[in-house]
């Protein structure tokens, strides 16, 4: 599903924040990225999800090459993706349903079948009851649950979630990862940022170590390309 | 095609995505009553004036084809020669634009002249004749292309004669408008640009309050397309909103102007009337508007995407 090889990323001219970084997820996998602040997780990320260009190295994702896909070509890839971000990137100008519901305008879905999808990705995230407020009424837990409803509402075969519970306490850390799982279950390939390395560990998943834009540790099914 | 969509749910799925849109817009424009209808005047303003200009110089047009004339033209026969005049005799009656001429022979003429004076004995101080023959004709048509060729013609026939037509000041006058219409394309032209400007800012401007929703929707995988739709929409609702106030502007202008210009006009023993601007001028500002609306959104949308990522 995603492979890199010897990707390299650099910011101006600054030192590199990913630095010849090569790692496996196959297919239905799940695993997860941690590292320090700064370690190059978000750009790890953020590549995969073709929203930055590697300034050097391979990218595959989904049967995609991303160093050769045209700028035309890059909507449709994406839209095969969820991403969930730390701070969930609500849009508080329209209630929660027309925030989950945003992907599936994208793909121009029709009224009927996108009330349908919206109400099953707002039910898995137990807040169905929520879909006429306002997401800025919400607590952070139920945003950020928003925000994994948005994601996962097209069903993309890839999940990338960059510390999706960063702003959250322990039990509610552990509901996110939990619903993670869920998605994995059913098919998703997931891969997820977390600095929190305990709450990951107790997740039983590949865990793909960064340090200063370094692949330090390797798990099995984060396995070197 | 993604699962649980069919092909025939794609042309109703379109038509649905941009209702939409233009729903949205039109949302969004009633969230903000005052700038959108702000966009709305200055557009309205800046369409007005040209079209007002444009009618006054329409009415002075009509002017000069309701004056009731037969154009003449004389040719007074100066010091030329003979032969000259018999060509000139040949072409008078052979040309088909020539209705009639009268021959005014120069010794007839003082004959009339002195008639008309109190004192008759005071022409006897003349040694000769000061007058000359003259030929006056009267062309076929009115049509002041035809007048001025066959003055042309004439003038080529006798060399030494002056050529004088009547209709010199409908010439001048058609000059004058050609001249009033060359302005008003300048001036439209510049402030249909500043229009476009403006409205592009306007759009930028929006573009740039719907960031965060551009940025999600580019990472879910909006296209361009996609994001600049509403605004397309709305553009074309301020270009719409913006003929219509035009329209209601010039119909206003035109009104209010009206009483004072006819009575410039008697002063001048002109009767001009200023005649209200048909419904085809009307369709014409509004497309105008809705034209500049759709592309001024457009030039804005794609210079606020271009940075899309
Ligand atoms: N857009 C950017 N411009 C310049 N430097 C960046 C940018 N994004 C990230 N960086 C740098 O790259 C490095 C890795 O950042 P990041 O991927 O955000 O790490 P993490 O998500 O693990 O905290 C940092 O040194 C950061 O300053
Ligand atoms: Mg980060």
């Amino acid at each position: 599903m995603i492979r890199l090889q010897r990707v390299t990323k650099r910011f101006g001219s600054a030192s590199e924040a990913l630095s010849n970084v090569s790692l496996r997820v196959d297919p239905g996998a799940m695993a997860f990225i941690t590292g320090p602040s700064g370690a190059g997780k978000s750009t790890l990320l953020r590549l995969i999800a073709g929203l930055e260009r590697p300034t050097r190295g391979r990218i595959r994702v989904n049967g995609h090459d991303l160093d050769r896909l045209s700028n035309r070509a890059i909507p449709g890839f994406r839209r095969s993706i969820g991403l969930v971000f730390q701070d969930h990137r609500l849009l508080f100008d329209r209630p929660v349903f027309d925030n989950v519901a945003l992907p599936l305008e994208i793909l121009a879905y029709r009224r009927p079948e996108m009330r349908k999808r919206v109400r099953a990705a707002l039910d898995k995230v137990g807040l169905l009851h929520k879909e006429g407020v306002n997401p800025r009424t919400l607590s952070a837990g139920e945003q950020q649950r928003v925000g994994i409803a948005r994601a996962i509402v097209h069903r993309p075969v890839l999940l990338l979630a960059d510390e999706p519970t960063g702003n959250l306490d322990p039990a509610l850390s552990r509901e996110i990862l939990q619903l993670f799982d869920d998605f994995n279950r059913v098919g998703m390939t997931a891969l997820i940022a977390s600095h929190d390395l305990g709450l990951v560990e107790r997740m039983g998943k590949p865990v793909l170590h960064l340090e200063d834009g370094r692949i330090e540790a390797r798990a099995a099914a984060g396995a070197p390309a | 095609m993604k699962p649980g969509r069919r092909l025939q749910d794609t042309v109703p799925a379109w038509l649905e995505a941009h209702r939409d849109a233009a729903r949205r817009s039109l949302q969004r424009r009633l969230q903000a009553p005052v700038l959108s209808l702000i966009s709305i005047a200055v557009l309205g303003f800046i369409l007005a004036l040209p079209a007002y200009l444009w009618v006054l110089l329409d009415n002075a047009r009509a002017l000069s084809a309701h004056v009731d004339h037969d154009p003449r033209i004389a040719l007074y026969l100066d010091g030329v020669e003979a032969a000259t005049v018999a060509d000139l005799e040949r072409h008078l009656e052979t040309d088909a634009r020539v209705e009639r001429w009268i021959w005014i022979d120069a010794d007839e003429a003082l004959a009339r002249y002195r008639e008309g004076l109190a004192d008759p004995g005071l022409l006897d101080w003349l040694d000769e004749n000061p007058l000359p023959d003259v030929v006056d004709v009267v062309p076929a048509t009115a049509d002041p292309e035809t007048v001025a060729a066959l003055r042309e013609a004439l003038a080529a026939t006798v060399p030494g004669a002056t050529v004088v037509s009547d209709d010199d000041w409908v010439r001048q006058l058609n000059s004058l408008h050609q001249l009033g219409l060359r302005i008003l394309s300048v001036v439209g032209a510049l402030l249909g640009l500043g229009a476009l400007l403006i409205l592009a800012l306007a759009t930028a401007s929006e573009l740039r309050e719907r960031r965060e929703e551009i940025a999600i929707s580019r990472i879910s995988g909006a296209t361009h397309r996609f994001l600049r739709r509403p605004s397309l929409y709305g553009g074309v609702m301020t270009g719409l909103g913006g003929g219509i106030f035009a329209g209601i502007l010039l119909l206003i202008g035109i009104g209010l102007s009206r009483a004072p210009l006819e009575q410039a006009a008697a002063a001048f023993d002109l009767e001009l009337g200023l005649s209200l601007p048909g419904a085809t001028h009307l369709l014409a500002l509004l497309l105008a508007g809705l034209l500049l609306g759709w592309l001024g959104a457009r030039l804005g949308s794609g210079h606020a995407l271009r940075d899309a990522p």
